[in-house]
């Protein structure tokens, strides 16, 4: 009986070495690593709406967006949002931009790992670039009755994209027009 | 939809649209090392639905209970595999005590899955992954269900690959096709066909 | 005179891949790309190295009867310091390897050379079978990433080699791409053994 516990003992200072090393080191890199996602974040978003200023906005089901304001003349230039769903193997992360009328300014793919060579093209701007300029109803893959062609091989991962885009829009634009005095 | 479309969705993707061996490449050296006789896949294939499921479950727990709460996310993968190694331990003494004819029939491929990616990494995408509704993250249930349904994707695949390797035996073969090469190649035709659930949304 | 043989024997004499089929997972899923093949391969041959000049020097303080369950340890330390390194600095890579990287826990290279080697040979031994091993690995992925980048998208590391008129045969860098490549390269390297 000692013996097994002399051999638990000593995995346990394996196993607490082992935490202490790694606690360490996530303090090192955890802070790199959040720092470079809200830098990337901030590109994005000035990326999608140039020369303006972002406001955050909590919605009412707690999600956040963002109202791009000229920073002269304080005049709302459009807004932006993360759309995410799930498409084929992963969730989609979609960073959209609209005008104040909810025309897509244009979309990135912020977060995605479908299948190389498939789903995966979707990062492309060949893809992306159709997104520009279309109205909330127009936000639908071909299949689907839209103007959105979708991917070669990959409809799942195009229509995801489509319809988180849609129904993101849909839900900020309501939150907007009940705001209202905002 | 209703938990049972729900349960239905997690296994038909589970066992054909992703499968775990022929489209997530996971417990792949188990598939081609045990999947030369017909007794030996089943034999594996039950083993490792049964430690998938068990293993789903708990480190289910340890991820809901322990990591999650203290925020020591970046544990995860040393928690779990150690999990994972002395729950194998521990179901082989369990069985080799209570059961001698499973242990007879299960014994020898246990010790073999501790090191079959297709746990750990089922383990690690439970925390992952979400319902089709791709909100709710998986709950206890969803995630021991998932685990089962993904044994059982690896059973089927590693059953219908030893059967056409037993076959393969006979075929006259090139020397240097023999053996590995034309197992890789089945796989590959078999992953093909596989494709053809690809298109398949439920 | 050994330390060069037991350095070189990874390349091909005992290549993980090739010859002792090991570690099959992460080859076949990432070598989607060669840049994705050498990511992995350098995860894998850093892990293997650090392993086995840890598991090597505590060879004397090991009990046999717990050795598993350390090098688990040791192994999944390593891993883990990896995988928050490259979440830090090498972002994008870090998502395309995704999954595999806490995965490389499981690869039977590292607990394999760490069981059969490390854990009976001095620390310098180590460092040039882990070297040896993890560069032949590494060289395996890129092999294979090669055919299947070049025939399925055209590119080489990212950048356009075929003439435009090729169309990218998609196949090969999709799943049974992974597989029938893989398979024919083994059945040439047994051609060429045959030939010897």
């Amino acid at each position: 009986m000692r013996y097994y516990l002399k051999l638990g003992f000593i995995l346990l200072i394996f196993c607490a070495i082992a935490s202490g090393i790694l606690a360490y080191i996530n303090t090192l890199t955890a802070p790199v690593i959040a720092e470079r996602k809200a830098r990337e974040e901030i590109e994005t978003r000035s990326a999608l709406i140039p020369n303006a200023e972002f406001h955050e906005v909590q919605a009412s089901d707690g999600s956040i967006f963002f109202e791009a304001r000229d920073p002269k003349t304080q005049e709302i230039m459009g807004y932006t949002f993360n759309a995410a769903e799930l498409g084929y193997s992963s969730t989609v992360q979609t960073m959209v931009g609209v005008d104040p009328d909810f025309n897509v300014i244009d979309i990135r793919i912020v977060d995605q790992a479908e299948t190389p060579g498939l789903g995966a093209n979707c990062t492309a701007a060949t893809f992306t670039d159709q997104y520009k300029g279309l109205a909330i109803q127009d936000l639908y893959v071909d299949k689907d009755g839209g103007v959105i062609v979708s991917l070669a091989g990959a409809t799942i991962t195009s229509r995801c994209i489509a319809n988180s885009v849609r129904k993101k829009a849909i839900q900020v634009r309501d939150e907007i027009n009940q705001g209202g005095g905002e | 939809m209703g938990y049972l479309g729900e349960l239905f969705v997690m296994a038909m993707t589970a066992i054909f649209i992703q499968n775990f061996v022929l489209a997530r490449f996971l417990g792949l050296c188990p598939y081609l090392g045990v999947s030369k006789k017909l007794d030996s896949a089943i034999g594996m294939g039950m083993a490792v639905i049964f430690v998938m499921t068990l293993a789903s479950a708990i480190t289910f727990l340890i991820n809901k209970y322990l990591l999650i709460p203290y925020d020591i996310m970046y544990l995860q993968t040393i928690a779990f595999i150690l999990t994972i190694a002395s729950l194998v331990q521990f179901v082989e003494m369990v069985i080799q005590k209570n059961a001698p004819a499973l242990y007879k029939s299960l014994g020898v491929f246990l010790p073999l899955i501790t090191t079959n990616c297709a746990v750990l990494g089922v383990a690690i995408l439970n925390t992952t992954a979400f319902r089709s509704d791709s909100v709710t993250a998986y709950n206890f249930l969803d995630s021991v269900l998932n685990g089962l349904f993904s044994g059982v994707g690896f059973t089927v695949v590693l059953v219908a690959m030893a059967g056409l390797r037993m076959r393969m035996e006979m075929a006259d073969l090139p020397k240097s096709m023999r053996g590995m090469p034309i197992a890789l190649i089945i796989a590959g035709i078999m992953a093909l066909a596989f494709y053809g659930f690809m298109g398949f949304q439920i | 005179m050994r330390f060069t043989k037991e350095l070189s024997k990874g390349f091909i004499k005992d290549n993980p891949i090739f010859i002792l089929v090991l570690g099959l997972c992460p080859t076949l899923a990432v070598t989607t790309s060669v840049m994705n093949g050498l990511g992995m391969g350098f995860a894998a041959t850093f892990v293997l190295l650090c392993s086995n000049i840890i598991v090597s020097m505590i060879k004397k303080i090991t009990p046999p009867k717990i050795r598993i369950p350390i090098y688990i340890v040791v192994i999944a330390s390593f891993v883990t310091i990896v995988d928050m390194v490259m979440a830090a600095y090498l972002p994008a890579l870090h998502k395309s390897l995704g999954l595999f990287i806490p995965l490389i826990v499981v690869n039977c290279i590292i607990l394999g050379r760490a069981e059969a080697f490390a854990s009976k040979n001095n620390v310098l031994m180590s460092i040039a079978d882990a070297v040896g091993m993890g560069l032949g690995f590494t060289l395996s992925l890129v092999v294979i990433a090669t055919f299947r980048e070049i025939l399925g998208a055209g590119t080489w590391l990212g950048v356009r080699v075929t003439p435009l008129a090729y169309d990218p045969m998609l196949i090969a860098i999709l799943a049974p791409g992974a597989f029938i490549t893989l398979g024919f390269l083994m059945a040439l390297m047994n051609m060429l053994k045959e030939k010897k």
